[in-house]
């Protein structure tokens, strides 16, 4: 009789560990521990999206529309004012507004240590421009250098060339239009970016301009490596 | 043999109940011990009606087959080898050996049953 128990206890610890084993072997449910909070953003994002596209397509269908309601000439005229519209976007044109003067110069400390004369790293270029972006620049151009879609910023043998022209030694002025400038410089003056930048013994100087002109893009733009993209997120 | 069967499947039940889940890394570990505590089982249960049943020997043989089985995971973890399967290996071969054994004592009583019947 002992040994019957004993059997039975061991082959309800098996069935134990095996119902554990199987139910953690069983994949786990992703749980949505979103807040109320975060939804709520989220569904205002989304909302955002859709009514920037929805902007977009009644843009479009006007367009369509006044290009089917003229004649000849009119739709000459019109298609010409798109490819303006389109050529400023991309950049190839030159810009004037308001905007404001970033000036990149060395920072000379007063130290017995031997100093090296700084350069500008791409990746804080980089950084500076994404930073711009994102708090509303519209169009930035660094000297002469008119900064697209797709200008590269990358490290040439030690020096960073934007466009594929080096940038020359620092001070280096960068010019930046934006909606509204002065916000744009309230934060970037408080920016992360301005920290990155000391460590390699640059200051960043920013300056209010009413009156900036940027160059256009001068280079051809290259498409061959240009794909339309396949998100689902829309946009600009 | 009814009341291990029972027994098993009250210990399933009770697993399913609580809801209790191991973490993936420990997964393993766990998947071996349950091969080592079944083909412990098994074994008991041949030993059983095999009449060779022996308590101590069946009782350190649980827990040391369990021990020895999470302890070769454990090396194999550290190692970098996948050790288990050794484990799952010979666990597995001796269960079909024993299930085969059972098997044909139960043939066998079956027989013998019937044979005296006529």
């Amino acid at each position: 009789m002992k040994r019957k128990v004993l059997i039975a206890l061991t082959a309800l610890v098996v069935g134990l560990l095996g119902a554990i084993l199987f139910q953690s072997n069983q994949a786990h449910q992703e749980r949505d521990s979103r807040d109320t909070w975060e939804i709520r953003t989220e569904i205002r994002e989304k909302q955002e999206i859709q009514e920037s596209l929805l902007q977009q397509i009644r843009e479009a269908e006007q367009r369509l529309d006044e290009y089917q309601h003229q004649n000849n000439q009119e739709q000459v005229e019109l298609l010409k004012e798109s490819v303006e519209t389109l050529r400023k976007r991309a950049g190839l044109t030159e810009v004037q507004g308001e905007g404001i003067k970033i000036t990149i110069e060395p920072i000379m400390a007063d130290s017995d240590r031997v100093q090296k004369y700084p350069e500008i790293p791409p990746e804080l270029l980089q950084r500076l421009f994404n930073e711009l972006n994102t708090y509303g620049a519209k169009d930035i151009a660094i000297e002469n250098e008119r900064i697209i879609q797709t200008s590269p910023i990358r490290d040439v043998n030690g020096q960073t060339y934007v466009n594929n022209r080096p940038i020359p030694a620092v001070p280096v002025e960068i010019f930046v239009l934006a909606e509204d400038a002065r916000e744009l410089i309230e934060y970037m003056e408080v920016s992360k970016v301005n920290d990155y930048f000391a460590v390699e013994n640059l200051g960043i100087n920013y300056q209010l301009d009413f009156h900036i002109t940027l160059p256009a893009y001068q280079q051809r733009i290259d498409f061959e490596y240009i794909r339309s993209a396949e998100t689902e997120e829309g946009g600009n | 043999m009814w009341l291990t069967l029972l027994f098993l499947i009250i210990g399933v039940v009770l697993g399913l109940l609580t809801d209790i889940r191991i973490p993936e890394l420990y997964a393993s570990y766990l998947a071996v011990a349950v091969l080592a505590a079944f083909d412990t089982l098994i074994g008991g249960i041949r030993s059983h009606l095999e009449e060779k049943f022996d308590e101590q020997i069946f009782v350190t043989g649980f827990f040391t087959n369990i021990s020895l089985a999470a302890l070769l995971v454990f090396v194999g973890v550290q190692l970098g080898i996948d050790l288990y399967l050794a484990a799952v290996f010979a666990f597995g071969i001796r269960l079909f050996q024993n299930i085969a054994m059972i098997r044909r004592i139960l043939l066998e009583r079956f027989r013998y049953k019937r044979m005296k019947k006529n």
